[in-house]
């Protein structure tokens, strides 16, 4: 496609507006970059578009827009003074700016809180980086030391348990520590043969002995917790 | 300077017409049809701004602005009714009665325009949020934009009207061709025009690319 100086501009506005066909614009190029008296113009032009673009939008002068209600509308108050200075307050009466601000007011105390910060005594002392960072170094120590304990407690309750479990598949009644092979138990007789199970007097204490001794590693919940259980074995 | 790229990114601007504007709109404008106030008054604070700087940049005088602005409106409210949303959202049609506005003020104080000077044409503050800038930025962008004014107040009517709609305004091809009510061959043809004339204009001004 040939291009000339006319067409350059001639159509310059829609090059420079994206609005020329792929080989127009290819055309365009080839010539401008070629001609001596298309560069200063393409040039200037578009220059030119840079400076408008970059011009801001004038503001009105403040009373315009009342001097249009009165016109349109009729006479109005024009605001002065204290309803100026408190003008404000009709944009922020809405119920998504009451939201908006009680979500805020929330998000602050709870970050307040965490920091250590207290309501009843309040001291700008708290709101200091070092006192604050103590203040949750302290908390989280608290709170990791906490949660190991919580879960060796869970470990002992379930030692405990499960050593009852275990103690509840043992025989528990004279009749069943007899041996299985014997026919009968008649006095003065016997078949020579040896119980295989100890017997439960023994085992209770033994039962005994081992929950006092975790017990002694509980706090006090789990610790009468273990001393019911106790109770409840020993006969 | 890199062969197809000459400084600029081409911009694919949106244009003011989006999908959720066109309908906040649509809704306000049926609450105005049935006597709703709020409903306009939150109208004219959204495009108060838009209209006072089309009226700005097309007069170059900030009295002038506020009064067509303020014309625009009453415009607007009392032919409400005749709005239709089939031709084109709301802020389309409210260009397009800021532009034929100004077109009729342009032509009844054509005669005595001649003498306006250029400290007549700045009387507004610029954006307050450039304060925050550096202090050369902000002089920067503050001079600029009085050289670009000034330029554009030297462009015909129909070329400054589709400069300022294309590149102050960052309306879409179509938007200005359904506000300037001309075939989109002579949107293109004018804002084209425009732009090389204006960059001709702040050439011969000394005014230095950024």
């Amino acid at each position: 496609m040939t291009w000339t100086c006319e067409l350059t501009e001639a159509r310059l506005s829609e090059y420079l507006d994206g609005l020329l066909s792929p080989d127009e614009r290819h055309a365009f190029d080839l010539h401008v970059n070629a001609c001596v008296h298309c560069v200063p113009l393409v040039s200037s032009v578009s220059h030119l578009l840079s400076d408008l673009h970059s011009i801001e939008q004038i503001e009105p002068p403040a009373q315009l827009v009342y001097s249009i209600l009165n016109q349109t509308l009729g006479p109005r108050e024009s605001k002065k003074g204290w309803r100026v200075a408190f003008g404000w307050l009709n944009a922020v009466a809405s119920a998504r700016f009451a939201y908006s601000a009680v979500s805020l007011l929330a998000t602050v105390a709870i970050l307040l809180t965490a920091s250590g910060f207290s309501f009843r005594k309040p001291k700008l002392a708290d709101l200091s980086p070092v006192n604050v960072y103590r203040f949750a170094d302290r908390q989280a120590h608290v709170a990791y030391a906490r949660s190991t304990k919580f879960v060796s407690d869970l470990r002992v309750v379930y030692e405990i348990q499960s050593r009852l479990s275990k103690d509840n598949e043992l025989p528990t009644t004279p009749e069943s520590t007899v041996p299985k092979s014997s026919p009968g138990k008649n006095p003065g007789s016997t078949d020579g043969t040896r119980p295989e199970t100890p017997r439960q007097q023994n085992r209770a204490n033994d039962i005994g002995r081992q929950l006092e001794l975790l017990a002694m590693q509980v706090p006090v919940a789990s610790a009468g917790f273990c001393h019911q259980l106790i109770l409840r074995r020993t006969p | 300077m890199a062969p197809g790229n000459f400084g600029v990114k081409l911009v694919t601007v949106a244009g003011f017409e989006a999908d959720d504007t066109l309908e906040q709109d649509a809704q306000l404008v049926q609450q105005c049809l049935q006597g709703d106030g709020p409903a306009w008054e939150e109208l004219v604070r959204r495009h108060t701004r838009r209209i006072f700087n089309i009226c700005y940049r097309f007069t170059g005088n900030g009295t002038e602005a506020e009064d067509l602005s303020q014309e625009v409106f009453l415009r607007v409210y009392k032919t409400l009714g005749s709005y239709r949303s089939a031709h084109g959202g709301f802020a389309t049609w409210m260009t397009s009665v800021t532009r034929n506005l100004l077109i009729d003020h342009y032509r009844r104080t054509k005669r005595d325009r001649i003498t306006d000077s250029l400290e007549d044409a700045m009387p507004v503050v610029e954006n307050k949020e450039s304060v925050g800038r550096r202090p050369d930025q902000q002089l920067l962008l503050g001079e600029l934009s009085f050289q670009v004014q000034a330029a554009l107040t030297r462009l015909s009517p129909e070329l400054r009207e589709a400069v300022i709609l294309r590149d102050l305004q960052q309306l879409e091809y179509n938007e200005i061709r359904q506000v300037l009510d001309v075939p989109e061959g002579t949107v293109k043809s004018r804002i084209n025009r425009g732009r090389i004339e204006l960059a001709r204009i702040l050439q011969q001004m000394g005014v230095r690319p950024s």
